[in-house]
Formats: C-alpha cells, sequence, structure tokens
C-alpha cells in the first residue's frame, strides 16, 4: 500500500506540473483548428477527385483528430530523463526507495491525465465544428479507451529514448526518428488502406498501428470485438515488450554509471 | 558604399565563426542536417499516398506539390542557415539578454538573426533542392527563378519569424506562442493555395504570408508568369523591412536583464 502512495505522489507532481506548464497546451490548442481545417478541406478535394476510399471526408477528418489526440497529449519526458542523465541527477535519484523509471513513468502519466482530456475536448469541438457530424458514442468509447492505453505505451517508449542520453549527447534525432516512423507508419494523417499493401505488411511487425491507426479506425470503419480483442492483446504484448526491454536497458545503464565529481 | 562594404564584411565575419562553430561538432552537424533531410522526406510519403490514388486536386498535380515542397524546404533552411538567431530572439528579450547586441555599432537585429546558425538548414536546402530537381517544374533554363524564390521566400520567413518573435518586447514568455505561429507560417507553404479561400486566404498574404513564400513562386516556374517577379521582390523587401521595424520599435521597451555574461 505504501509503495502505491509513493508512486501516486508522483502522478500527483505530474499534474500540477502539466497544470504549470500550460503554456504549451495552450499553443497545441492553438493548432488543432488549424490543422483539422487545412485536413477538412483537403479530404474535401480529394473525394472531388473522387479517390477510391471507403471513408467520407467528414470521417476522414475525426481520424485524424483521433490520431492527433494520441500523437499531441503524451508529453515528452525523455527530456527531463535525458537532462538527469546529462546533470548526473540520476545518481541522486537511485538510492530512493523507489523504481526512477517507476517514478518518471507516474509523473508523465500524471501529466497525461491533464492534457489528453484537455486536448480531446479541444479536438472533439474542432472535429465538430468543420464536419457538423457526431460519431457513434460506442466509436468514441473505443478511440478513448484503446487511445489511452496507446498514450500510456508512447510515454514508456519516451523513457527508453531518455535513457539513450547514456550514449548519446542529444537524444532529439532519434525522437525525430521514433516520431516520423509512427507517422508513417501509425497512419497518422491517412487510414494505413491508402498505403501500399508492402508498407502495410512492413508497418505490422511494429507498434505502430496498434498505436495510431488502430484506435482510430473505428471512425472510419465498423469495428467488432474480435477485433477489439485482437488490438488489446497486441497493445499488451508491446507493452509487456517494452517493459521487460526499459528494466533490462536500466540495469545496464547504471551498472556502468560513473561519477565525476559531487 | 563604404557601409555596405562593411556590412558585407561583418556578415561574412559572422557566416564564418558560425560555420566554424558548426564543423567543431561535425557529429552534431552531420547528424541534425541528416535527420531534418529525412523528416522533410518522410512528410513526403503522405502526399505520395494521395496521388497513387488520384491525379489532380484541385488542378494540383505531384510535380507542382514536389515544386511547392523545394521551394518551402530550400527558403526556411536558407534562412535558419544565414539567420538561425531568429529563433532564439524571444528567450533572449525575456532573460534580457540582448545588452550586449545593444551596444554593438552594427544594426542590433542583424546581429542577432545572423548570430546563429542552424545545422539542420542545410538538411532543408538539400531536400528542397531534390525536390525541385524531382519536380520535372525545374530546369537548366529557369533555375534562376527558382534560385530567386528561394532567396526571395527566405526574406518572407525572416520578416514573418523576425515579427513574430519579437512580440516578446511587449507581452511575456512568447517563445511558444512565437514558435506556434512560425510553425503555422510554415505548415501552410506546403500545402496547395487551391485549399483555401474567403478570409483565410487573405490571411495567407498578410498575417501568414505563405503566399508569397510558395504560392506564388510556383505560378512563377510552373506559368513562367514573369510579371510576378517585381511582386516577389516587392513582397521579399516589404516583409523584411515589416519584421525590421517591429524589432527596433520593441528595442524601445526593452528592458535590460543587468547580466554579466559572454555572447558567443
Amino acid at each position: 500500500m505504501n509503495t502505491l502512495l509513493k508512486y501516486w505522489a508522483f502522478v500527483r507532481v505530474g499534474v500540477v506540473r502539466a497544470l504549470n506548464e500550460r503554456g504549451e497546451l495552450y499553443g497545441r490548442l492553438l493548432f488543432l483548428p488549424i490543422i483539422l481545417g487545412v485536413f477538412y478541406e483537403l479530404w474535401s478535394a480529394v473525394g472531388e477527385a473522387g479517390m477510391p476510399t471507403a471513408s467520407a471526408p467528414h470521417d476522414l477528418v475525426w481520424y485524424l483528430a483521433a490520431t492527433e489526440w494520441v500523437v499531441l497529449s503524451p508529453p515528452l519526458i525523455f527530456n527531463d530523463v535525458q537532462e538527469d542523465v546529462r546533470r548526473g541527477d540520476i545518481a541522486c535519484a537511485l538510492p530512493r526507495p523507489i523504481s526512477y523509471l517507476g517514478s518518471m513513468f507516474c509523473q508523465g502519466m500524471g501529466m497525461l491525465a491533464v492534457r489528453a482530456p484537455v486536448l480531446g475536448l479541444g479536438l472533439f469541438a474542432c472535429a465538430l465544428a468543420f464536419t457538423r457530424v457526431l460519431p457513434e458514442p460506442s466509436d468514441v468509447l473505443w478511440v478513448a479507451a484503446f487511445g489511452l492505453a496507446a498514450m500510456g505505451f508512447i510515454v514508456a517508449c519516451y523513457l527508453l529514448l531518455g535513457l539513450a542520453a547514456f550514449w548519446l549527447d542529444d537524444v532529439t534525432p532519434l525522437y525525430w526518428i521514433w516520431q516520423k516512423s509512427l507517422f508513417l507508419l501509425g497512419g497518422l494523417m491517412v487510414p494505413l488502406e491508402l498505403y501500399p499493401e508492402w508498407f502495410r505488411e512492413l508497418g505490422s511487425f511494429t507498434p505502430f498501428p496498434s498505436l495510431l491507426s488502430g484506435p482510430a479506425s473505428a471512425l472510419t470503419t465498423h469495428v467488432t470485438t474480435p477485433a477489439g480483442i485482437a488490438l488489446a492483446t497486441q497493445l499488451l504484448s508491446w507493452s509487456l515488450g517494452i517493459t521487460v526491454a526499459g528494466a533490462l536497458l536500466f540495469t545496464h545503464v547504471t551498472r556502468r554509471l560513473q561519477l565525476k565529481g559531487g | 558604399m563604404d557601409r555596405v562594404s562593411a556590412y558585407w564584411q561583418f556578415l561574412r565575419a559572422l557566416g564564418g565563426t558560425n560555420l566554424k562553430t558548426a564543423l567543431a561538432q561535425r557529429g552534431h552537424f552531420a547528424f541534425q542536417a541528416l535527420f531534418m533531410l529525412i523528416n522533410n522526406l518522410t512528410f513526403f510519403v503522405f502526399w505520395w499516398a494521395l496521388f497513387r490514388n488520384v491525379e489532380t486536386i484541385r488542378g494540383w498535380v505531384i510535380g507542382d506539390v514536389q515544386l511547392l515542397y523545394g521551394l518551402s524546404a530550400a527558403s526556411y533552411g536558407v534562412m535558419v542557415v544565414l539567420a538561425g538567431g531568429v529563433r532564439q530572439i524571444s528567450r533572449w528579450i525575456d532573460h534580457g539578454e540582448l545588452d550586449p547586441l545593444l551596444v554593438q555599432p552594427k544594426a542590433t537585429w542583424l546581429y542577432a538573426v545572423a548570430s546563429r546558425s542552424q545545422p539542420s538548414g542545410i538538411g532543408d536546402i538539400v531536400s528542397g533542392v531534390f525536390f525541385l530537381a524531382m519536380s520535372g517544374r525545374v530546369y537548366v533554363g529557369n533555375s534562376w527563378l527558382a534560385v530567386f524564390s528561394v532567396l526571395c521566400g527566405a526574406c518572407v520567413f525572416l520578416g514573418g519569424a523576425l515579427a513574430f518573435y519579437s512580440l516578446a518586447f511587449w507581452l511575456s514568455r512568447t517563445e511558444t506562442l512565437s514558435r506556434q505561429l512560425t510553425d503555422f507560417l510554415i505548415l501552410f507553404t506546403f500545402y496547395p493555395d487551391s485549399l483555401f479561400s474567403g478570409p483565410l486566404r487573405v490571411v495567407l498574404f498578410t498575417v501568414l504570408p505563405a503566399g508569397f513564400i510558395t504560392y506564388l513562386p510556383v505560378r512563377l516556374i510552373r506559368d513562367e508568369r514573369l510579371i510576378l517577379l517585381p511582386v516577389l521582390l516587392l513582397a521579399a523587401a516589404g516583409f523584411l523591412s515589416l519584421g525590421v521595424a517591429v524589432f527596433q520599435r520593441g528595442t524601445r521597451r526593452y528592458a535590460s536583464g543587468s547580466r554579466f555574461g559572454l555572447w558567443g
């Protein structure tokens, strides 16, 4: 029980941090109507051009709103890990009676608890204003449930990226590669069915489709219970994989940690 | 004439120093440039996927979009390589770090913007040239039009960014807002103008002047409408002057941070 309370304290720290760092959140909110407006026009134009897609332009706008929600909500926690490694602050965190990775993950989830609802409401309002069509409540529930799970996974991935600071000066380029792979293989802007077959097959070997296209597909196609079970299984398997990878990597890097000065 | 020559020497010296700084961390330099190149190519995959399914989108074919991407990436790349300091201006104002520049004999805005260079801009320039070459719209005979458009676009980008980042003189902690406004400007340069109509179109030729960075240059190169040459030149001079005027006006309100430190 005590252990849970310790981690809960870090969740609260994350909530307070997110509330204090409102500027970035407002900036992202400002971005939402612009990007959805541009894509609403684009999908209308593509529809006029007769693109062979099963989805109506307004469904594609809702799809983009859902994928943007998953991408924009997770805090870039790798920056904090990178700074801790660079400054050597990580050495002070190691003797604490709480896992460093666990505490950072909880902090990230605390920040997510503020960011996800705010951005979610913003995106919902913008998508509704552009399309004037409401999605089915069951589809919204699907997006919310799997989207939140995907965000938790993304926070865990950011922690792993941050640990790369033990080898690299700056982990930003690594983040760019991860981000672009997510955009492309996950289907950020267009549903994966518009990509060629070989491209989709390539994506199926990665967690990216289950992070973006998986949760958002409910808005463009009819989803079934078996599809939900399959998606949940994929997310769980990848989460298990990343937890093990994170634990092994952290054990490895802390073993080779050398302190200079005090 | 002496004044112009003095400024030219000053800019060359600043450029040389920036280059030496960048090359001192060769790995970082190459990494940044390479990843920006990959970044730009990645975003084009979206258009590639769209044009696999349709031939034209409101009169635009894939070659036109490549031309649009090339112009935008190259213009932005030139801007951040030659005037990368513009992205730091908000922070310098907020932290009261402009003091060392205010006492310099050269124009403060010029010193501020040219005192930094972003290595990622090289990646933008390389990807820009790649897209221009792939578009099938630029050939040896009209390549001067592309170079002219890129230089004018870089001036418009700089003018816009200078005005956005100078907002910190009036409002506190505006770095995020300024970066967002600059990002919006970049974002709109990447989409065909036929998607936008009504009041938004006016915005795209005034507040967020993407129209002068890519829309008109695309028409200049694709349709060889030479009448647009003076329009682009005027727009470049106008937006750059506006950005400088906003910065200069802002320096009257600047409050020193009274910090001791080294500039460089």
